[in-house]
């Protein structure tokens, strides 16, 4: 990482412990913004933000892997994420995750070498009268059907 | 909105919107169409922006608003049409085809037509 | 149209006014239980009307909120905090959801009240960073309520102070948990702490609070409007009012339903739910999520209330219904709840952590065609103790979902252990893929897709699968366009 990158990481992070007054107990809300901004927490944003808001990297590291929303992986261009909630589970969310790794050649929880894709299951967006349902970026398509991945993935 | 001073204020304005609400609902049609996580999903905001172009174009004195999920997840996207003297209807799986014959047979032309979910008394 | 069935509280202005406008709200009675509370009632009153109402909590636990509201407010300090629990995070509940986005005016209105009535002047919403509409509807709604002076300093003249903020989740369902919740909310992993203290005596910085789910919440404006005598007259002798359903799976109507108290999962999933689909037959409805149980064909005239569903083995939860047909394996149903468990269990006390993990793999065991007769014993052991022994609600409730199925399908069970048989055809390991040769006309095509090369046979004659190739993927079964391949 080149010193201009690191510099512009540290102001962008100033800004949004800032935001909130530096507060330990806003830590998560830091976490949403910080991801928000880098996609990812890697190590370094950890470390920054612990020297910021004066608490242990440790204690940031705990909190980061605690938390599923939270990731210290690069996602693709195209974050795709297969609802495995119990409604979509009972309507066959399994199969439909099995179609996208098969077709993307990845497995859940990576990316694809270009860095187009990015796989991942996650609990339940609320959207049960949909199932199965699975969202790329902010989209969400529902009643997804084995045969229609292939179409979906066509549209990025 | 303007600031609210007191309770009795409160109560007054509450009187003005309530006596809106009953009067837009005595003249104009009104479609609500639902814009939840799920109906967003299902293609509820070409709904309404093709709602409004339409009754737009056909000139219907209507109101054409956003509402909550109505609970009927299974035949999103759903709109609530009222028209005056008459119950409300709630069509489900609405596209931009029983869009425009909500308009033309219902709406303007009043009959009844396919797709009702239920009936209710608003 | 059987809608009739139906009373909207909690739901009363959900898919009739424009979330979004603060004008709507108010035209339909909004804040008016605000006004009331200030200008005519003490706090004491008020919370006398809420214990009258015999409401009790939504999110699952269903404790008096009366009671909790009053506990707070009899403890003495400088700051008390009300908290609105969003994070709904049991997999196939969306009612909460549903409100916040429908009408989020009427969430901060009673922790308006709620804080007058505890002498609390700070709210918090701790909401779930995967519902982005409806945070983007209440950070509007609770901008409209400062302007209009609904919210903020010297509330409509009464000198009551009470200010919302939003605080995110981040994908753990412990925190659903209160206090959990609040660990969260200082900035910690949400794990859960030893009770008592009460999170009432106790709770978000050290100080009083009150946490409660948004359907409970959503129940105060109307008890305050048409009074406590009026809200205990629906619902049964403990369970008073109504509740709010996500019904999906494999019925016809998925959708939020809210009914009495008292109605019976009969009416629910027949009458409102519309049976199920595709003229399957039902097996069984889930309720309670993750820490519910599995109920069945005989308990579909019990009536659903705090009480009742417990005596079956599930529990109310917070209002999931996952209704289950013919085709879906209970084991692999009561392994999918035990994954997530183990996948959520903050990891902080060994039984929930272990005896999950341990549950776990017993049923993952006996689903690969793996298991003993006395597995199922263990099974029952090793629930009871997680059950008694784990530390906060998600480790003495994650085993009901395999309790429940032992004892309801039993036979299920053992045809998994003792004859290596899987019924709805969902364990993999249990079933075999079989050609029939009266039907088979030698077109290749399943000899073709197969990935495994398990499938031998001339064009134009029989073909066969070899078992010991078989992966069981089932692409053959997609692609014979004369239903010649058949699973065991």
């Amino acid at each position: 990482m080149t010193c201009n990158k690191n510099k512009n990481m540290i102001n962008k992070l100033t800004d949004i412990c800032n935001e909130f007054n530096n507060d330990p107990d806003d830590l998560i809300g830091i976490l949403h913004k910080a991801q928000g901004e880098f996609g990812y927490l890697p190590k370094e944003v950890q470390i920054i933000i612990a020297e910021l808001i004066k608490i242990p990297s440790s204690k940031i590291y705990g909190v980061v892997t605690f938390y599923s929303y939270f990731t210290m992986k690069a996602k693709g261009k195209y974050p795709i994420s297969v609802c495995m909630g119990t409604a979509c589970y009972v309507k066959g969310a399994e199969k439909v995750l099995k179609e996208f790794e098969d077709k993307l050649k990845i497995k859940n929880g990576e990316t694809t070498p270009d860095g187009k894709f990015s796989m991942s299951s996650l609990r339940c967006v609320g959207a049960c009268g949909l199932a199965p349902v699975v969202s790329i970026g902010e989209k969400i398509y529902g009643s997804v059907k084995v045969e229609e991945v292939e179409k979906i993935l066509s549209e990025y | 909105m303007k600031k609210i001073k007191t309770i009795s204020d409160l109560n007054a304005i509450r009187k003005v919107l309530e006596n809106d609400r009953i009067d837009s609902e005595d003249k104009k049609v009104i479609v609500k169409v639902a814009m939840s996580t799920c109906s967003i999903a299902t293609g509820s905001k070409k709904v309404i922006s093709f709602f409004r172009e339409q009754m737009g174009l056909e000139a219907i004195d209507s109101l054409v608003v956003q509402t909550g999920c109505m609970g009927l997840c299974h035949s999103e996207p759903t709109v609530i049409v009222s028209v005056p003297g008459k119950d409300s209807v709630i069509f489900g799986n609405v596209t931009e085809k029983k869009v425009n014959e909500i308009i033309t047979s219902y709406i303007k032309e009043g009959n009844d037509i396919e797709g009702v979910l239920l009936k209710k008394n608003s | 149209m059987k809608k009739d069935k139906q009373i909207k509280l909690a739901l009363k202005n959900c898919g009739s006014i424009d979330p979004e406008k603060i004008e709507n709200y108010i035209a339909v009675d909004g804040y008016k239980a605000l006004g009331t509370c200030l200008g005519e009632k003490g706090s004491s009153e008020i919370i006398d009307v809420i214990k009258a109402s015999g409401l009790r909590g939504r999110g699952g636990g269903g404790f008096p909120t009366g009671e909790k509201w009053e506990m707070a407010s009899k403890f003495v300090a400088d700051q008390k905090y009300v908290i609105c629990n969003a994070d709904e995070g049991d997999p196939g509940a969306f009612m909460d959801r549903s409100i916040l986005e429908g009408d989020p005016h009427v969430v901060l209105e009673a922790m308006a009240i709620c804080g007058y009535s505890i002498g609390a002047t700070e709210g918090y919403i701790y909401i779930r960073a995967e519902y982005p509409l409806a945070i983007k509807r209440l950070k509007m709604a609770i901008d409209q309520a400062k302007e209009a002076g609904l919210l903020g300093i010297n509330i409509l003249g009464s000198g009551f102070d009470f200010d919302i903020r939003l605080k995110y989740g981040a994908g753990a369902f412990v925190c659903g948990e209160e206090t959990a919740l609040i660990a969260s909310m200082e900035g910690k992993r949400g794990t859960p702490v030893i009770k008592p203290p009460y999170p009432v005596e106790c709770g978000y910085k050290g100080k009083p609070t009150i946490v409660n789910n948004v359907e409970t919440y959503a129940n105060i404006p109307v008890i305050i409007n048409k009074g406590a005598e009026w809200f205990s007259s629906i619902g049964t002798s403990g369970s008073k009012g109504t509740k709010v359903f996500a019904l999906a799976g494999k019925v016809k109507n998925v959708g939020l339903v809210e009914v009495p108290m008292g109605t019976t999962l009969r009416e629910l999933i027949y009458d409102i739910g519309g049976g199920i689909i595709n003229g399957k037959k039902f097996k069984a409805v889930q309720s309670g999520g993750p820490s519910g149980g599995c109920l069945t064909e005989k308990h579909l005239d019990t009536p659903i209330d705090y009480e009742s569903l417990k005596e079956c083995g599930s529990m109310m939860g917070s209002g999931g219904m996952i209704v289950m047909d013919e085709d879906d394996c209970m084991v692999a149903v009561a392994q999918f709840y035990l994954d997530f468990s183990v996948e959520e269990s903050c990891g902080k006390c060994v039984p929930c952590r272990e005896g999950n993990h341990v549950l776990y793999q017993i049923l993952n065991k006996i689903t690969h065609g793996k298991g003993e007769l006395k597995d199922l014993d263990k099974l029952k052991a090793i629930s009871e103790v997680v059950k008694s022994t784990s530390l906060c609600g998600l480790g003495q409730t994650s085993p009901n979902p395999v309790l429940s199925t032992l004892t309801n399908f039993y036979d299920e069970y053992y045809d998994h252990v003792v004859n290596k048989k899987c019924v709805s055809k969902q364990c993999r390991a249990l079933v075999e893929y079989k050609i029939i040769e009266d039907n088979c006309i030698g077109c290749t095509a399943c000899k073709r897709v197969c990935p495994a090369e398990a499938i031998t046979g001339e064009v134009k004659g029989k073909h066969v699968i070899d078992p010991e190739l078989c992966i069981k993927c089932g692409a053959c079964i997609e692609k014979c366009k004369f239903n010649a391949i058949i699973v065991e």
